[in-house]
């Protein structure tokens, strides 16, 4: 929304310089987005008198004048009389005519701002010298006008600077309309004017025609039947008044004031009839609507018989801009006897359109149901001025002020009469409740501290009712009825502060024990997580929750299982992921094909499937996750390993030791489906039990699917179950002997089908009966010489006495007894 | 002509039992269905054409399922229970200097230690919601205009990825119900990710993230909030701060603000340059009563803002679509 200062001061005072209007104006009522200085585009036109006006010799439309402009343009070719010499080509230019010129140096406003601007000059057209040019509305930037040159219709001095005639000498202030939502009032320029005031620490008074809720129409002239108005479902609208208005010249141009006002605001003035209306919109935040008066009854039988009511599923209506909607049981309509003749609030109907034959007309001031005005807006896509006013909740009580003044203001201008009485049907009109507060809590929520007299000048500045009281500790008021905001103490709170401005608070801290907070252990664990794999050199990603449908099936899961969005931007985004793999399993690809060739990357994050139960408060249950892949150009063997070195490394920073069972079939759980179950294993936490994941390769068809490299492996485990699994974590310490520690290679010749944990089982168990010595087991090497069906397992197992020095018999003695487990649970053969 | 269905059984049965299944395609019996068509009555053509096509169809499927089945049998089992592969040496690990955290984990780590030594406790919002929590125990009433600015999508139940951090102010607050009528304070943090409707580009994204502060006293007051706050930034930034503020409209709050640091010297900030930060107000007493607590006893104030931003303003990030892109180019630059 943009807002004229100069509109402003027309209601309050404002002698505050720009810079720090605009800095009170952001700090106490609404964010600006911009501000434009709009003298600079009127610098140096001038107002001149045609003195002369004759036809240029050779020219079908050119004539030759010479104006007077006071002599007030520096550096311009004069005659002997003092006047300047302008050659114009407008049908309308003729002596006596007061203009807006546009001397030689000076840009033309239209082109203001532009790459390019046009600087004019003196120069010759067909020979004879033109100083500048006599502008145009269009030239001028105000509005599109085709009959020629603007006239000027006040009564000016030559000489005289049209900027000011005008008051285009204005600063015009862009804002943010979003953070006025609740504000219908600051929709128009005397209610943004009461607030500007106010900011400033000044008294608004509303001026008494718009506070008058029921005014005195202007007489009555000839006999139009008051139009029949009937609110057909209450909630729809609280008020709804229209009047007649008869011999009315649509022909007929606004004063320039109204025109230019309008103009700078963005509105296109049109004729005076309908400048009005929008003229008193942009005042008071009211939309109007004319009708053809004629047009209307012609619909029903040469009656206005109007109501409020829903539109039909079956029913249709043309619009002012062209368009043929249809209605829906949301929208409003106004008919006449059972014809839609406008989609309220929203836009006009076609066929009830003021045109150039129109004579009488039916004017509209009302108030809807901002709710279905919204549906209405969104669904037909209509953001007028109107509805954007009209969505904020206008209050009832301004329907006849407005009316009213609108009555009276097309009279003036056009000479129209009115010739109905005010119809007028009303269905609810709210007042505003007394809301009585404390001084003390009024400065207990701030944090201020306002005097009971600071708060009632504050609150009256913007005109609520303050009843005179004994009681200086608490403050009784009545809201303005254009305060539809203001319903409990903390309303007025609000106020007081921000007409203040809270900037003038001073800041202070809460206070606090000493009692020490420490963050969430699931967060503390996370922590370790991401640092941890990121210290083992994988990359941390963030992706999206949402997936297509595709990625689920191609990973082996039903998309019934995932939560689907109904407004989704793209099928991209469909649905919500179950587990993390697949969106891991999408970044590899892109990756290696930008040039990365070891990598490892991972997500912690939640997962959501259906599947999973609702919370007591019937919420989805959410999955915490852990998921990681890695991935390269060339591998070392399987990649299996090199995911699992780096879950061992994980697993340790968090105190875990973690056992890997094999898979004997595919499974179809969730976490499972893109793993190779030859290929995976079942992350269990030895010391808990607890089942914490899945790790593994990926499904060839899984591979294909995501283009996956040859080298790739991974793993996802469960958040919850690793938080369980860590909070049984205790700490393990062994003191380091103080004697020698011998090791010793050995290596078992097994069959291939022997795990590698079978033996490393047999080893630890057949150690246990050492009690006073540490026993560390590490692989060494694995070996399979071609097409053989046995393997050789290396492993060094190291020896460290806690009670003496052994020798190197006892030595042996024990590495024996533990090979021999080991051959007794393997078949192995020593080697 | 050849009987499609004797013709289509005799290829998905030498698909299904080839080596080379996709070869099928090729096999001139299939090949001479197409040469047929030119010959036909073109009234004939559509019809026929559809046969070829289901007949290729089933004929796809048959290769796949073949496909599948070759692969598979090429799978060879891993003992899992290995360090490492058979014939293969000890593994190294990835080189650590190219590991990252994720830029916005880390700053949330950040904000979240801060919070957590002002004595904020913290929880990571929730990713699936209602409308309840979204909205309505936010003060939004059904079909309120304010609804509007949060583009929120829904899924075919009703659920809410939460536009706002927000979402978890009534858990919070009921959470906390106790320790206040003991005599105690709500003070606690909600990050997590959030979703809008929005399409994505440079400056917009559909997910992000939050944080979003409530602390509820029976002497809270919006100058404490405007001191809190200041402290936040003042320990994030290092340095003394001006703060400023802008009158917001959320209907969660009463009043509402949008706060503005003036820009820290570690951003290239020169005095009179001002960043707006977040949204904030004292918490609305609707808010206080929708978790039972009694707005006449307690008041308590609330605050959220973006996490993208904190990190796009440290770093000079030019582009939010970075952030989950997954790019290892973007990544490592925060290795």
């Amino acid at each position: 929304m943009i807002i004229s200062v100069n509109w402003l001061k027309q209601f309050t005072p404002i002698d505050t310089p720009i810079d720090e209007l605009t800095e009170l104006i952001g700090a106490r009522l609404v964010e600006i987005e911009d501000v434009t200085d709009l003298s600079k585009k009127y610098k140096g036109v001038v107002v001149a008198k045609v003195i002369e006006c004759e036809e240029l010799k050779g020219s079908d439309h050119l004539n030759v004048t010479k104006i007077d402009d006071g002599g007030v343009v520096e550096d311009v070719e004069r005659d002997e009389n003092g006047f300047v010499q302008v050659v114009c080509g407008a049908p309308n230019v003729r002596a006596g005519l007061s203009v807006a010129w546009l001397p030689p140096k000076s840009t033309v406003p239209e082109s203001f701002g532009d790459k390019e601007p046009f600087v004019l000059s003196a120069r010759k057209l067909r020979g004879t010298t033109s100083n500048g040019m006599l502008a145009s509305a269009k030239e001028l930037d105000l509005f599109e006008d085709h009959t020629g040159i603007l006239e000027i219709d006040k009564d000016a001095k030559p000489g005289t600077s049209f900027a000011e005639l005008y008051e285009l000498d204005d600063y015009l202030i862009d804002i943010e309309n979003k953070s006025l939502t609740h504000r219908p009032d600051a929709f128009g320029i005397i209610g943004f004017a009461r607030e500007v005031a106010a900011i400033q620490g000044k008294q608004f008074t509303t001026p008494a025609w718009l506070m008058d809720t029921t005014p005195t129409f202007i007489d009555k002239v000839g006999d139009v039947v008051t139009p029949a108005v009937t609110i057909d479902t209450p909630e729809l609208s609280a008020k709804y008044t229209a009047i007649v208005m008869s011999d009315a010249d649509t022909g007929v141009q606004s004063p320039l004031d109204i025109q230019t006002y309008l103009s700078r605001v963005g509105v296109r003035p049109i004729n005076a009839i309908v400048d009005v209306t929008n003229y008193l919109m942009m005042l008071t935040g009211q939309p109007l609507h004319a009708f053809d008066y004629d047009k209307l009854i012609a619909l029903n039988e040469g009656k206005a018989d109007i109501h409020v009511r829903s539109g039909r599923t079956d029913e249709t209506l043309k619009l002012l801009d062209g368009r043929t909607i249809e209605l829906s049981e949301n929208d409003i309509v106004i008919a006449n006897g059972d014809v839609p003749v406008a989609l309220a609030g929203a836009m006009g109907g076609a066929a009830t359109e003021i045109d150039e034959t129109t004579k009488n007309i039916i004017i509209e001031s009302a108030t809807f149901n901002l709710y279905n005005l919204r549906n209405t807006q969104m669904r037909h896509g209509i953001f007028s001025e109107a509805i954007t006013r009209f969505t904020k909740g206008q209050p009832a009580a301004l329907c006849e002020a407005v009316l009213a003044a609108a009555v009276r203001l097309i009279a003036g201008s056009t000479g129209a009469v009115r010739s109905s009485d005010i119809a007028a049907a009303v269905s609810n009109v709210q007042s505003n409740d007394p809301i009585t507060l404390t001084v003390e809590q009024l400065n207990e929520t701030l944090g201020s501290k306002f005097s009971t007299a600071d708060i009632v000048d504050t609150l009256q500045n913007v005109e609520f009712m303050i009843p005179e009281s004994d009681d200086a500790s608490s403050i009784t008021a009545v809201a303005p009825f254009w305060r539809s905001d203001i319903h409990i103490p903390e309303d007025i709170i609000e106020e007081v502060g921000r007409l203040n401005g809270f900037d003038t608070i001073e800041p202070t801290l809460p206070l606090r024990d000493f009692t020490a907070i420490s963050p969430d252990s699931f967060d503390q664990m996370r922590s370790t997580i991401r640092h941890t794999l990121a210290r083992a050199g994988a990359n941390e990603v963030l992706t999206y929750s949402f997936v297509h449908g595709d990625v689920l099936t191609k990973s082996g899961l039903s998309p019934d299982n995932s939560y689907k969005i109904t407004n989704s931007i793209s099928p991209d985004l469909q649905y919500y992921r179950q587990s993390l793999t697949p969106s891991l399993l999408g970044l590899v690809h892109s990756n290696i094909k930008s040039g990365f060739d070891t990598f490892a990357l991972f997500e912690l994050n939640k997962v959501h499937t259906k599947t999973a139960e609702l919370t007591s408060d019937g919420v989805p249950v959410e999955l915490d996750r852990v998921g990681l892949v890695v991935a390269g150009k060339k591998s070392n063997g399987a990649t299996y390993y090199e995911a699992r070195k780096i879950l061992d490394y994980l697993a340790s920073s968090l105190g875990l030791s973690l056992e890997y069972k094999p898979f004997t079939k595919d499974a179809s759980m969730v976490l499972m489906t893109p793993f190779e179950y030859r290929r995976s294993a079942r992350v269990i936490d030895v010391k808990s039990g607890i089942a914490l994941g899945v790790i593994g390769e990926y499904k060839k068809s899984v591979a294909k699917h995501f283009k996956l490299s040859a080298r790739s492996a991974g793993f996802e485990l469960l958040g919850e179950g690793l938080a369980l699994a860590v909070k049984q974590v205790t700490p393990a310490y062994v003191p380091a002997t103080k004697y020698p520690s011998s090791e010793r290679d050995v290596c078992y010749k097994v069959a291939t089908s022997v795990t590698y944990a079978a033996i490393v089982t047999a080893l630890h168990e057949a150690k246990q009966a050492h009690e006073t010595v540490a026993i560390d087991i590490q692989p060494v090497d694995i070996y399979q010489a071609p097409d053989t069906d046995t393997k050789n397992i290396t492993i060094r197992i190291a020896i460290a006495p806690m009670d003496k020095t052994l020798t190197n018999e006892e030595v042996t003695a024990i590495v024996d007894r533990l090979s021999k487990a080991v051959v007794a649970a393997t078949q192995a053969t020593v080697i | 002509m050849t009987d499609l269905h004797i013709l289509r059984d005799t290829l998905v049965d030498r698909a299904t039992k080839s080596d080379t299944p996709r070869d099928v395609l090729k096999a001139p019996e299939f090949k001479a269905l197409y040469a047929e068509i030119p010959k036909l009555d073109p009234k004939e053509r559509g019809v026929y054409g559809k046969q070829i096509n289901e007949l290729k169809i089933a004929l796809e499927q048959a290769i796949e399922a073949r496909e599948h089945e070759l692969d598979d049998a090429t799978v060879i089992s891993l003992d899992v229970t290995a360090p490492w592969d058979i014939n293969s040496k000890p593994l190294q690990f990835l080189p650590t200097d190219q590991g990252s955290l994720h830029p916005l984990t880390r700053e949330l780590e950040r904000v979240i230690d801060i919070f957590t030594r002002m004595g904020f406790d913290a929880h990571e919002s929730r990713q699936i919601d209602n409308d309840l929590n979204m909205f309505g125990a936010l003060n939004f009433p059904e079909g309120h205009p304010a609804r509007d600015g949060y583009d929120t999508f829904r899924t075919e139940e009703g659920f809410i990825p939460p536009a706002h951090t927000s979402t978890m102010q009534n858990r919070v607050l009921r959470a906390g119900k106790a320790t206040l009528e003991a005599g105690g304070q709500i003070a606690s943090i909600s990050y997590g990710r959030v979703f809008r409707n929005e399409d994505v580009d440079a400056t917009h994204e559909h997910t992000f993230y939050q944080c979003e502060g409530v602390f509820v006293s029976d002497s809270a007051t919006l100058a404490q909030m405007m001191g809190t706050l200041r402290a936040f930034f003042e320990e994030y930034y290092g340095q003394k701060l001006k703060i400023k503020t802008q009158p917001g409209y959320f209907p969660f709050v009463e009043p509402g603000l949008e706060f503005q640091i003036e820009k820290p010297a570690a951003l290239g900030g020169k005095p009179g340059d001002w960043l707006e930060m977040l949204g904030c107000g004292m918490i609305h007493p609707n808010v206080l009563s929708a978790a039972d607590i009694d707005p006449t006893v307690y008041r308590g104030f609330a605050w959220g803002g973006g996490i993208e931003r904190l990190v796009m303003l440290k770093y000079g990030i030019e582009d939010l679509r970075h952030f989950e892109a997954g790019k290892l180019a973007f990544l490592r630059k925060f290795a």
